[in-house]
């Protein structure tokens, strides 16, 4: 039995790995970019005043952060960053927010490797420190 | 064992199931829309280590074979252009400006900014497809970049720039770039266009970086959530060739809309080109009406430097050079983190939703070029004039931005001059402070006369406004002009009604309104007591 289990996640891992690392979606910056500005940033000045610009951290904070999936260790808001660039996310501000709208039928996935794409190209050691702006 | 063999093929399946589900997981991931038909990481000519911009551009020159020929013959590769009109040489090698002057003996700064690689003196050879660069308009990964003083190329190896500074400039991935090249964006152009004057919306007011992702308060048709336009869409590019101009602007387009399946020799990049010269429905004929004279641009952009980037209005060159107590150079900041003094450019006064001025305007734009005689006591010098009045039937009343100054002139031959201004070398004011050497070295390279003596004349500077679009309610309302004080109070040759009175005009408009009333009043009434009184 433990060798079938063994060869069942041998199997499928190695299924999975090929598949996924060689059509590996990179992220597409410019669209994290639009998302990041038009989203996060316009819900931060309205909720909190204040912006997050990429240029606040460095790539390995950004990295860090983004793996940690925490956004508001207080517990106030939702607690995932991923869940603020969710399909269910965007769908409970649609009409509120075009960015959201318009990228509404993007996978969470690809959606997130956008933003975590255009973090890292606007990072504070990047070439490109970005704004919020 | 044959149970076991049995076990092991049901996990095979299930792991192969498992497999397409993560092909299927990662091919939605993939969805991507594509905006080109190639794939250039395919491509074998590009899967090489690239060892300068030239390289890569012998690449793509394998393929596209008549695109350098094509950028050999616009504004943006020879930086030279006869306007038909006035005879006069402009382009950026010729024109002078008042922000950083004069692109002459500075060249290898400048031309960070030119469609080339190697523009650092007059011996430049624009013959040459080589020198044609691919990537600065077609890159997509935001990650390539030419820096000032590497006259058009970006940075091959680790450097420090500027010399000095301990700031560390890391190469570009030219086979990276050049895999992912892709159609013209606002990033690319922005490139240079939002950077222009020395920084990020210095110039233009209408153009700056938060034209990268703007929403749709800050300019309706590049609303990144919208319309998404690219700078592409209105300046509709054939053969490399991008309409659009400033040095011969269409202030009226006479066209009409370009509609499909018609041959149009009009201008593309006009507002009449999608809207027509009567954009307004029938319900707002009025308005149509006042397409005659007004410029789209005029009610449609109440104020520029609106997306939170501030734009230069005054740069005062005379008061350059003074230093701090050690002798070193000072930059003075305002509370919004703006430069308002550098010891290498003078004073500025910058501003964020400015609003234009306006003039009548015919599209012809005459400058005041290194040959022509300026004079100091007739006031201020204009850099250039646009051209209009309110009775050529050609002409517009367009919003501007009016940038003012103080740069430096020869007060002997009377003639504006052109500094050498950046450089490392001892003639170079940013490096020097000198102006007497870096004028004569500037003045030699342009071939330029110069007397020995420099002053400093009051100049200004006109350029047209036509980008940052805001949504029709954030429009101009009728009271903004049509009041004594209004926007278009300079506006001359028109009768403006609430800007403009005559005692005569106004009694006999005011009478006629009062007797029109009156006769209402009148005839209403007798209506009523008549049915009255038929009623009894």
């Amino acid at each position: 039995m433990k060798h079938i289990v063994a060869w069942l996640i041998v199997t499928a891992t190695v299924g999975v790995t090929f598949a996924t690392s060689a059509q590996a979606y990179d992220g597409d910056w410019k669209r994290g970019r639009v998302y990041f500005r038009q989203v996060c940033t316009s819900c931060h000045l309205s909720t909190s005043g204040k912006t997050i610009s990429p240029a606040d951290r460095v790539k390995a904070d950004w990295s860090a952060y983004l793996k940690a999936d925490k956004h508001d260790v207080k517990g106030k808001t939702n607690h995932s960053v991923k869940y603020y660039s969710s399909r269910e996310y965007r769908k409970s501000i649609v009409g509120a927010n075009k960015a959201a709208e318009k990228y509404l039928d993007v996978p969470d996935a690809e959606l997130q490797a956008d933003i975590m794409a255009f973090v890292l190209y606007g990072a504070k050691d990047s070439d490109n420190p970005s704004r919020c702006q | 064992m044959n149970n076991r063999r049995g076990c092991r093929f049901g996990a095979t399946i299930i792991g192969i199931w498992l497999t397409v589900l993560g092909l299927l997981f990662s091919g939605a991931a993939l969805a991507v829309s594509k905006t080109t038909t190639a794939d250039h990481s395919k491509f074998k000519e590009l899967q090489k280590t690239f060892a300068s911009g030239p390289e890569v551009t012998k690449a793509c020159l394998a393929c596209h074979t008549e695109a350098a020929k094509q950028v050999h013959r616009t504004k943006h590769w020879t930086w030279e252009f006869l306007n038909p009109d006035s005879s006069q040489r402009l382009g950026k090698k010729n024109v002078i400006n008042n922000f950083c002057i004069s692109v002459a003996s500075n060249y290898a700064f400048c031309t960070a900014c030119h469609v080339g690689y190697g523009w650092k003196d007059d011996n430049f050879d624009f013959k040459s497809e080589a020198n044609v660069d691919c990537l600065v308009c077609h890159d997509t990964t935001g990650k390539y970049r030419k820096l000032p003083g590497l006259a058009g190329h970006p940075a091959y190896k680790e450097m420090e720039l500027p010399p000095g500074s301990g700031k560390i400039v890391k190469p570009v991935d030219l086979t990276q770039v050049a895999q992912k090249i892709g159609k013209t964006s606002r990033d690319t152009c922005g490139g240079c266009h939002f950077f222009s004057g020395g920084g990020d919306g210095v110039k233009h007011g209408d153009l700056d970086s938060s034209l990268t992702v703007p929403d749709h308060e800050l300019d309706v048709h590049m609303d990144a959530a919208g319309l998404d336009f690219t700078c592409g869409t209105c300046h509709l590019t054939s053969a490399h060739d991008i309409p659009g101009s400033r040095y011969v602007p269409t202030a009226k387009d006479t066209e009409g809309r370009h509609l499909r399946g018609k041959v149009s020799k009009g201008n593309p990049a006009t507002c009449v080109a999608c809207h027509s010269d009567r954009p307004h429905s029938l319900k707002e004929a009025r308005l149509n009406d006042h397409a005659r004279k007004v410029a789209c641009q005029t009610c449609h952009i109440p104020t520029i430097a609106r997306g939170g980037v501030a734009t230069k209005m005054i740069w005062d060159w005379s008061t350059s050079g003074k230093m701090d107590e050690k002798g070193k150079p000072i930059v003075k900041k305002d509370e919004k983190g703006h430069v308002i003094y550098d010891s290498k450019k003078g004073d500025f006064v910058l501003g964020e939703n400015v609003e234009p001025e306006y003039q009548w305007f015919n599209g012809k734009v005459r400058f005041t070029l290194i040959t022509d005689k300026v004079d100091k006591s007739a006031g201020v010098t204009p850099i250039n004039r646009f051209d209009g009045s309110p009775d050529d039937g050609k002409s517009l009343i367009w919003p501007v931005k009016v940038f003012r100054g103080k740069q430096p002139f020869d007060p002997v031959n009377n003639t504006l001059v052109k500094p050498h201004t950046a450089g490392q070398d001892t003639t170079a004011y940013w490096t020097n402070f000198g102006w007497d050497k870096a004028i004569t070295v500037g003045m030699a390279s342009a071939k330029a006369p110069y007397s020995g003596k420099y002053d400093f004349i009051e100049t200004e500077m006109r350029w047209p406004i036509t980008h940052m679009v805001a949504p029709k309610d954030k429009a101009l309302a009728c009271i903004e002009c049509h009041r004594a004080d209004g926007r278009l109070k300079n506006i001359a040759g028109i009768y403006m009604p609430g800007r403009d009175s005559h005692g005569w005009l106004d009694l006999l408009g005011g009478g006629a309104a009062f007797f029109a009333l009156l006769g209402v009043i009148g005839h209403g009434s007798l209506r009523i007591f008549s049915n009255r009184k038929g009623g009894k």
